[in-house]
């Protein structure tokens, strides 16, 4: 009999105080998880494939001017609206907390990105083509997505399995810190923090206690599974009261 | 022990895997097994991977970084977790080193010019082809009439390149893209320290920065990102940042507080906060420091730089001044940094003196969270400091290249065509070169003019060793090992300059080691004399396993060997403020700053679809040359996103897209680096209907508009001297950018702690 292994729950926490928006999680993910080079079409169409991306705002005019980054990803929902519009079931919740694509289900009616309050995901409205040396270069373990299908980041799954795998190997469970997916793994501030929530003396947890802890939209009752730590700004403007 | 139907589910599944894969297709329950990919291994193919640490070669620190391997093929770049400069942590540049190495536009094999020079009629030869004709050439010609121009070169390469060019008799100039020329003769004279140092961020709980873009651009990003985010996190007390720079740079968009200086301003603000030092909290400064600096005279010394009197020059208020004073003295461990545009005015060392005086003041060198200094090399003869040109000994070699001196130009690693400021004419000077040899793994604008080319391996395909600089503040040597086969006809730089050395013979041949065949003998012997001494993170008995274990952690180190902190300087302060001079229209007029492009660097990224890609953090564009400006003249001139303008200098016109924002002054218009290539990147992508080429032709060079003015006092480019005019011309671009419309709502989400609470 093969043994079950703990129940586990894989969190995110982004600590906008320590994210400077350098886009070294961009580029992290772009090259683990084979996604298509974003040409300049892509971005004056609005098209541009990013699993994680960083939003910029603008908040007041010179010289009193502040620049604000938040790091978006999916935000692996507990309760994801992308989920129930899917007609073909190629998108649903796995039992490690993930918001999963399959990406041989989907018909590309996009009616998930339509749904996704957090434009977290993306769509291959263009076959991806890359240089035939620069082919070299992609990630075995991950598919590449042709044209007509979603996608969205996926926690690096793959690398997930891969840990999940070497530690079932070794009969043992996965320890904190096994793997990283590919954002945090670059993040040189160490703005992004992940693992399992259900293991009481991981990282994660013990990031997400801090009181500046919100999460994106939390009214719409979707329960994201990334958990943002708000910015400290000494200076805020009309700031939020924040307990 | 009860079962839940899942359990159950999950169970069968897994025990049915090997002989019923393929006939359960009729069972509905059987679909939701399918569920978690994570325990269902039917579909997983989990190939063997393999790491291998080595070093970083896309930016100038040194970085230590691991790469994994699969089948042979580089899959994935991520930081050495063991190496003290990035512990485990990289930056966008690091991560697409492997299109550099993928890269379609990769020389593939030694060439010989056949056609016109600069028609990129080239035919292939073999290497002992190329090196017998490389060699016979420089056998027949006065050593003084040939030049070697590298990139900064340090470690066993820096070795061989000096061992090669001091044996034969030419010149070796090093081509520093982002010139820190200026900074080091600021520290050489306020530290007495011959190095760029490390700025301990981390500990440090206010930083006070001039000019320098740390989190995006300047010396050493990511070990101060890594710095950065403890800093303000990592410790009890939240860290402050206040960012004193004429543009809004990535820093000063993370800063708690952003002050506008007038470009080359920098200087008389920091003397002024000197000044409230000496006048208000002389109890909190180094007395010492501060009567050497004062000659004895304290505040009255800086009579000059009273707040009130600077306020109007620099466009920092009276109280701002006041205040960046009063939290400087009321912090326990403050740091000042300085470099950036606040050293690229004419005027630009005074005021790094003044800054970089700051920190002698509230003595923080040598102290944690303050200025950490390095040694030197642990192995004699291993350059720890790269040999750098300043811009004017560029000027000067111009100068002998179109007066005919010089025969043979050999390039390694360096851009010059590209990179000087077009008002040189580098280009046509080294035309008037006979022959010019470039190393380059890639063609771009200097290989352009080449004619032969020996390309050198990408750097994951080579074997070398670096000293990081700005290093940690104690010694360290990276390891560099090939990651991969080499996948093109390619050979080392240092193997082409050990064989050139062997076949012109004499005392070139002489001053080499017989044992030195290859770059990886050096190596070995470097490594050899690592292993002699006996400390360490690395240390065995036999020279296998310290080899063995120095190539696996990418390196050595010993955090026991610290640099010493230098005494104080005897550098004076000035009594009246250095003005700084500008080249261009007065009235009506811009200020020019130009800044390193995020991603692009000073352009050796453009060839990378994924740094052309990636988002400026400021602004979000990509793929193009844009020009900040501030939204209100924008607005009075009826420019809006995307509009093409005209920049116009004494020296040169651009044309590029606007991008006004809030956050630039009114006085200023700034523009990245990095695109406006002719001949580097000429390789297409994108998707079929919209393909692309990736970096020739594309968007603006901004140094064909930088007037080439010196940095009084050392030679370096003033490159934020510059004033513009802009014109719009009425053509438009579609702008590509992240940002958009779509997301504007957002930013209500994001709540601001403030201090007191968090």
């Amino acid at each position: 009999m093969v043994s079950t292994p703990r129940e586990r729950k894989w969190q995110m926490v982004v600590d906008m105080d320590r994210c400077t928006g350098c886009q070294a999680c961009v580029v992290a993910c772009q090259v683990e998880n084979n996604i298509p080079i974003n040409s300049e079409s892509h971005y004056q169409q609005g098209r541009a494939m990013q699993w994680i991306r960083i939003e910029r705002y603008w908040e007041g005019e010179f010289p009193n001017v502040k620049a604000r980054f938040i790091p978006f990803l999916c935000q692996q929902c507990n309760n994801a609206p992308c989920e129930p519009v899917c007609p073909v079931f190629a998108t649903y919740h796995n039992n490690e907390g993930l918001n999963v694509q399959v990406y041989n289900r989907c018909v590309g009616t996009r009616f998930c990105a339509n749904n996704c309050p957090y434009h977290a995901r993306s769509f291959n409205f263009w076959e991806p083509v890359w240089p035939e040396a620069m082919r070299n270069q992609l990630n075995p373990d991950v598919t590449v997505r042709s044209r007509g299908i979603m996608e969205k980041c996926t926690f690096c799954i793959q690398r997930i399995r891969r840990a999940e795998l070497d530690a079932k190997r070794e009969g043992r469970e996965v320890r904190d810190g096994d793997f990283q997916p590919a954002c945090a793994q670059a993040c040189p501030t160490s703005a992004l923090v992940f693992g399992d929530s259900k293991d009481p003396a991981s990282r994660v947890n013990e990031a997400a206690k801090s009181s500046r802890r919100f999460r994106l939209r939390e009214e719409l009752g979707t329960e994201p599974n990334v958990i943002y730590l708000s910015k400290v700004d000494p200076e805020a403007r009309g700031a939020a009261g924040h307990a | 022990m009860k079962t839940s139907r899942r359990k159950f589910l999950q169970w069968s599944g897994i025990g049915a895997l090997g002989a019923v894969v393929f006939s359960g297709c009729g069972i509905p329950e059987k679909e939701l097994l399918v569920q978690s990919p994570a325990l269902i291994p039917e579909d997983l193919v989990s190939g063997l991977e393999a790491w291998y640490a080595t070093s970083c070669g896309q930016c100038a620190v040194g970085e230590g970084i691991i790469v994994r391997v699969i089948e042979g093929r580089a899959i994935k770049i991520e930081g050495n977790p063991d190496h003290p400069i990035s512990r485990g942590k990289s930056s966008a540049q690091c991560q697409a080193g492997l299109q550099a190495l993928y890269n379609p536009q990769r020389l593939a094999a030694p060439m010989k010019l056949r056609g016109a020079r600069g028609s990129g009629d080239y035919e292939e030869i073999s290497w002992e082809a190329a090196l017998s004709e490389v060699a016979e050439l420089l056998k027949g010609q006065a050593p003084a009439s040939v030049v070697l121009l590298t990139e900064p070169l340090r470690g066993s390469l820096g070795m061989v390149a000096r061992t090669f060019m001091e044996a034969y008799g030419g010149q070796h100039l090093g081509y520093e893209a982002l010139e820190q020329t200026t900074l080091r003769v600021a520290l050489k004279q306020v530290f007495g320290a011959d190095q760029l140092p490390d700025f301990d961020i981390d500990h440090a709980d206010f930083v006070l920065s001039f000019g320098s873009d740390f989190l995006s651009s300047w010396l050493s990003p990511v070990r101060f990102n890594r710095g950065y985010g403890e800093f303000r996190q990592g410790g009890n007390t939240r860290g402050a940042l206040v960012q004193v720079e004429s543009r809004f740079s990535m820093t000063a968009a993370n800063a708690d507080r952003w002050v506008y200086v007038r470009p080359g301003r920098e200087g008389e603000v920091a003397l002024s906060v000197a000044y409230v030092l000496l006048a208000e909290h002389s109890e909190r400064l180094d007395p010492a420091a501060a009567n050497i600096l004062t000659r004895g005279r304290g505040a009255a010394a800086l009579e000059a730089f009273r707040p009130e009197a600077v306020a109007a020059s620099t466009g920092v208020s009276e109280e701002q001044i006041k205040e960046l004073a009063k939290a400087l003295a009321e912090h326990q461990r403050p740091l000042v940094i300085g470099g950036g545009s606040a050293g690229a005015g004419t005027n630009g060392l005074s005021n790094l003196e003044a800054i970089y005086a700051l920190d002698s003041l509230l003595g923080v060198l040598g102290k944690s969270g303050g200025v950490l200094f390095s040694p030197g090399a642990p192995v004699d003869g291993l350059p720890a400091a790269p040999k750098v040109g300043s811009f004017a000994d560029w000027q000067a070699l111009a100068d002998r290249m179109r007066g005919g001196g010089v025969k043979v130009a050999l390039v390694h690693g360096a851009n010059p065509v590209y990179g000087l400021p077009a008002d040189l004419g580098f280009g046509d000077a080294l035309g008037r070169a006979e022959v010019v040899v470039s190393f380059s793994s890639f063609m771009d604008e200097t290989t352009a003019l080449a004619d032969y080319i020996l390309p050198d391996h990408v750097y994951l395909e080579a074997w070398g060793d670096d000293i990081p600089e700005p290093g940690p503040g104690y010694q360290v040597v990276t390891f560099q090992q090939p990651v991969v086969k080499p996948l093109v006809n390619t050979a080392a730089f240092a193997d082409s300059l050990l064989g050139l050395a062997r076949r012109i013979g004499g005392k070139v041949d002489q001053a080499f080691p017989k044992t030195w065949a290859t770059m990886k003998d050096v190596l070995r012997d470097t490594a050899r004399k690592l292993q002699a001494q006996g400390r360490g993170s690395v240390q065995a008995a036999s020279f296998d396993a310290f080899w063995n274990t120095v190539l696996q952690r990418g390196g050595w180190w010993d955090v026991n060997r610290k640099g010493a902190t230098p005494g104080l300087s005897p550098i004076r302060l000035p009594a009246s403020p250095v003005e700084p001079q500008f080249a261009g229209p007065g009235a009506g007029g811009f200020y020019l700053v130009p800044f390193a492009s995020h991603s692009l660097g000073d352009g050796k990224g453009a060839n990378l679809p994924w740094l052309q890609a990636t988002p400026d953090p400021v602004t979000t564009a990509t793929w193009q040359t844009w020009v900040e400006i501030n939204s209100r003249p924008a607005e009075a001139m009826g420019i809006k996103v995307g509009d093409e303008l005209e920049i116009s200098s004494p020296r040169g016109v651009l044309r590029a897209l606007a991008y006004p924002h809030p956050g630039v002054s009114p006085e200023v218009v700034c523009i990245p680096t990095g695109q406006g290539h002719t001949h580097y990147g000429d390789y297409e992508v994108g998707p079929d209907l919209y393909r692309i080429r990736v970096a020739r032709d594309r968007g603006a060079n901004v140094l064909s508009v930088v007037a080439p003015s010196q940095v009084d006092g050392t030679g370096a480019l003033a490159w934020a001297s510059t004033r513009v005019s802009v014109r719009k011309t009425g053509a438009f671009y579609r702008l590509p950018r992240l940002e958009g419309p779509v997301f504007a709502d957002f930013r209500a989400v994001e709540e601001h702690v403030p201090l007191s609470t968090a």
